[in-house]
């Protein structure tokens, strides 16, 4: 592994520190990690998969890296920030009144880490790149022609009014990508797999073991230089196992560990003498009612079992308390969240009044099936049970791979579950388009919307919603209101919780707060050293 | 002996040929769509059905299967779902540092797992037997990701003797990095005279070799226990004391010669069953091998991989048992290759 000299000898003061630094604590304490000296070496231990280097096809958790080493046109910040945007590759943007023609001005002066530099045609051969084949191209489906008008100028036209803002700002089929690489990637598909990175970002990829290892490195010629990375390097390993994760942090291996075992987040903080931070999340717990049969065809059986949920219990033992109620399948934070739709909370005597009233007083038998990888499922799914036995409904509980139960339930809805537990997202920082499009408008074949219910009158809100999205947010806002007070009234699903972001801020760091756009990204180039 | 040779050898080819048909229908038939292990979780219809028809997972299952056993025959093993790599090259990068670790585990096996049985028969019965059956007892029934936790406890946690996971510290890489000559890491440090990586390395290998050997030591020693036991008990043994043979020469020379078919058999097996360990320990300790790459290849459903790791474990297992049966006919005349 070629390091250049300087960098070494950097390195080496930072081992002879080290090593003097575990002779000193020998006895005392384990952890004096390099976070506490000044390194130009930032340890990583992160869980996320590179399933693509592709960063159009991305679609998975590598955005954890790709988030690194690309920029889209805009970022979108955190909820609650003064500005909904930060310019990255575009430098200003306006939109028509129709809201159907968007302008973007290139930032001048950026360059990609092959050398070529980023202008107006890059951005819209990206785009077009991204429109084409992006694992997440449907993004872009409102986008009818993009040009380059000048050097830095890119004009979209939309077939029909859609928020090309929040499009551009994606965390998934948004990057901007160099030319250069795109037609190298065009004729050979594994091009990028090696760890080849395109982008304009802070870091670079320096190296890549599959499975193993990521190593950034600081790419110097960024065009940010506000912005330009504490850390030389960012050694990351790959480690699924929270566990693991934890045990390395702890021993001081690492310096950060983007996931913990949240049932042992308490002890670690406290352990390390480290505050614990969370912050809204896009990720929401929703359980689908298969509508098309008996009983849960009947919208008030399926109000009758909403009742029957043990809401807060279900948070506390799901997500070690890091979470709150769900007001509908919209995640706290992103639009078109609102905390004036309804909830259901546990009521067990509403709950067998309604079923009586639908006829089954004495109950009936549910099968209900889960992601057995998905641990906060695995515990919360018994309190389920549980608490429809109080109400005489019996649940026969089965896990499966996410991959085996999807596949089962797009299959044939006939003879699919009778309850599917599902840990979504929104693709892009739009759940109107997405959860609330994906998860519950009727279809054809059932793809994301496994209640497989179907209803006219949400359709036509979602729709129009939809369209409204680009020009007039609030009127958006208000027609998704009304689409999330039909479905919580029909219950074609139990809207369970959104999870809360929670980490780790170790002592010695300082570490931006999360992002809930960017949920698989953790942002390296702005972590430092604490004075 | 070389119609020995040829006979097992045409068992093996055998053995792994049945294997791949069973474990590619098996794979197969479980529902789950590869395609999706290939886009990630949320991709479109569209893009699947891309993936489906690259990839050849919309052809019928008998097609994909002799497309596969032609690959595997000239050498293409495939590309893994997860990681894009050919198969191949992702077990060659990752089986040097899980060959390592099993070589580490082995050898504190055989040679603790002897002596200590050798000791143990010397007073049966007596304190340090009992202490020695304990120690085995409780090796072969610990779960290994249960102990390697508890060593990462006591001794990661409780003493900060030693480093928690991986193979090799970070500073490791960016202040010695080791040369690539063999690409077995620990060795290459030693050849080149690396060290400082060798230190590190030597440290990040006990708890998981530790681990790993808990098993094999305790069956091993068990085992040459027994048979010393036995052996010491014959009457040649007697007759050697009669003549004034120092009792020392007797159990490690003349004793333990006799004692050590059997055993041999169990290292054998205990060989071949310690490769499934590597599975758990790898996980626990972060450990770049095979067993890592194994466990998350099965999560994911990678097939082209799982294929590859049971092909390469069936054949590691068929291996261990050859040459068991080869030493085991050079230590007792007795047993006839045939």
């Amino acid at each position: 592994m070629a390091v250049t000299r300087a960098r070494t000898r950097r390195a080496l003061t930072l081992l002879a520190v080290g090593a003097a630094g575990v002779v000193g604590l020998a006895g005392c304490t384990v952890g004096g990690s390099s976070a506490n000296t000044d390194s130009s070496v930032l340890s990583v231990a992160a869980s996320a998969a590179v399933t693509t280097w592709d960063p159009v096809r991305s679609f998975s958790t590598e955005a954890l890296y790709l988030g690194n080493v690309y920029e889209p046109l805009l970022w979108k910040n955190a909820e609650g920030a003064a500005e909904e945007f930060t310019p990255a590759i575009a430098e200003s943007w306006e939109v028509s009144d129709d809201g159907l023609t968007w302008t973007f001005d290139i930032r001048e002066g950026a360059t990609f880490h092959d050398g070529e530099p980023v202008d107006a045609e890059a951005v819209a051969a990206s785009i077009e790149a991204a429109k084409d084949h992006a694992g997440a191209s449907f993004i872009w489906a409102p986008l009818e022609t993009i040009e380059a008008t000048d050097d830095s100028t890119v004009v979209m036209h939309l077939a029909y009014s859609a928020p090309m803002d929040l499009v551009a700002a994606s965390t998934y089929g948004a990057w901007i990508v160099s030319p250069k690489a795109l037609e190298a990637s065009a004729g050979d598909e594994q091009y990028f797999e090696v760890g080849i990175d395109a982008g304009t970002g802070p870091y670079t990829v320096k190296s890549y073991s599959p499975g193993e290892k990521v190593v950034l490195e600081a790419y110097d010629d960024h065009w940010n230089e506000e912005a330009l990375p504490h850390y030389d390097i960012i050694d990351i390993a790959i480690t699924p196992d929270a566990v693991t994760a934890q045990q390395m942090l702890t021993a001081g291996e690492v310096d950060l560990a983007t996931s913990l075992p949240l049932e042992n987040i308490d002890t670690v903080a406290s352990d390390l003498g480290s505050e614990v931070r969370t912050a809204n999340s896009p990720f929401n717990f929703v359980a689908f009612f298969n509508t098309t049969r008996p009983p849960l065809d009947d919208p008030k059986v399926r109000q009758a079992l909403s009742y029957a949920v043990p809401y807060e219990d279900i948070i506390e033992v799901g997500g070690a308390g890091y979470g709150t109620q769900a007001h509908g399948p919209v995640p706290k934070g992103i639009f078109p969240y609102s905390e004036d739709v309804p909830q259901y909370s546990q009521d067990l005597d509403t709950a067998k009044t309604l079923l009586a009233e639908a006829g089954h007083a004495d109950g009936f038998t549910l099968n209900l099936t889960y992601a057995s990888e998905n641990s906060a499922e695995a515990r919360f799914v018994p309190l389920i049970k549980d608490a429809f036995a109080k109400i005489g409904v019996t649940v026969e509980v089965r896990a499966e791979l996410f991959n085996q139960q999807w596949e089962n339930a797009k299959a044939d809805p006939a003879t699919a579950q009778d309850i599917f537990v599902v840990y979504y997202w929104p693709t892009y920082s739009d759940a109107g388009s997405d959860n609330l499009y994906s998860l519950f408008h009727s279809s054809e074949a059932p793809f994301f919307n496994l209640s497989y219910w179907s209803n006219a009158e949400y359709d036509a809100l979602v729709d129009e919603a939809g369209t409204l999205t680009g020009s007039d947010r609030d009127a958006a806002q208000a027609k998704y209101e009304e689409a999330m007070n039909l479905l919580v009234d029909q219950a074609p699903g139990i809207f369970l919780y959104d999870a809360q972001a929670v980490s780790i801020v170790p002592t010695g760091l300082e570490v931006a707060d999360f992002n809930e756009n960017y949920p698989f990204t953790t942002f390296f180039a702005p972590i430092r050293p604490a004075n | 002996m070389l119609r020995f040779l040829a006979s097992r050898l045409g068992t093996a080819v055998l053995v792994l040929f049945v294997l791949t048909l069973v474990v590619f229908v098996l794979s197969r038939v479980i529902p789950g769509d590869p395609a999706v292990v290939y886009a990630g979780p949320k991709a479109p219809p569209e893009e699947l059905a891309r993936i489906s028809e690259k990839l050849g997972f919309d052809q019928p299952l008998f097609v994909q299967y002799f497309t596969y056993l032609g690959g595997l025959v000239t050498g293409d093993w495939g590309n893994s779902l997860a990681t894009k790599q050919p198969v191949l090259d992702e077990l060659a990068t990752r089986l040097p540092a899980t060959l390592e670790l099993l070589f580490a585990a082995l050898l504190i096996a055989v040679v603790f797992g002897i002596v200590l049985g050798v000791v143990a028969a010397k007073r049966p019965g007596k304190a340090l037997d009992g202490a020695i059956r304990f120690l085995a007892i409780g090796g072969v029934s610990m779960p290994a990701f249960w102990l390697g936790l508890l060593l990462q406890v006591l001794f990661v946690g409780r003493l900060g003797w030693l480093p928690a996971t991986g193979q090799f510290s970070t500073e490791v890489e960016y202040v010695s990095p080791i040369a690539h000559v063999t690409g077995f890491p620990l060795f290459d440090s030693v050849i080149t005279g690396n060290w400082v990586a060798y230190g590190d390395g030597l440290a990040h290998l006990i708890l998981p070799a530790l681990t790993l050997a808990a098993y094999p030591l305790g069956l091993i020693a068990r085992m040459t226990r027994a048979s010393m036991l036995e052996v010491l008990g014959q009457d040649y043994v007697f007759t050697a004391s009669a003549f004034g043979l120092r009792s020392g020469i007797i159990r490690w020379k003349l004793a333990l010669k006799n004692a050590l078919p059997p055993t041999m058999t169990i290292i054998g097996l205990a060989a071949a069953y310690t490769l499934t360990g590597t599975f758990f320990v790898e996980v626990v300790f972060n450990w770049p091998g095979i067993g890592q790459f194994a466990v998350n290849a099965m999560l994911a459903v990678d097939y082209p991989a799982i294929m590859a790791i049971t092909l390469l474990g069936a054949a590691g297992y068929l291996i261990a048992n050859l040459v068991v049966d080869l030493i085991q006919a050079r230590l007792d005349p007795r047993v006839r290759l045939s």
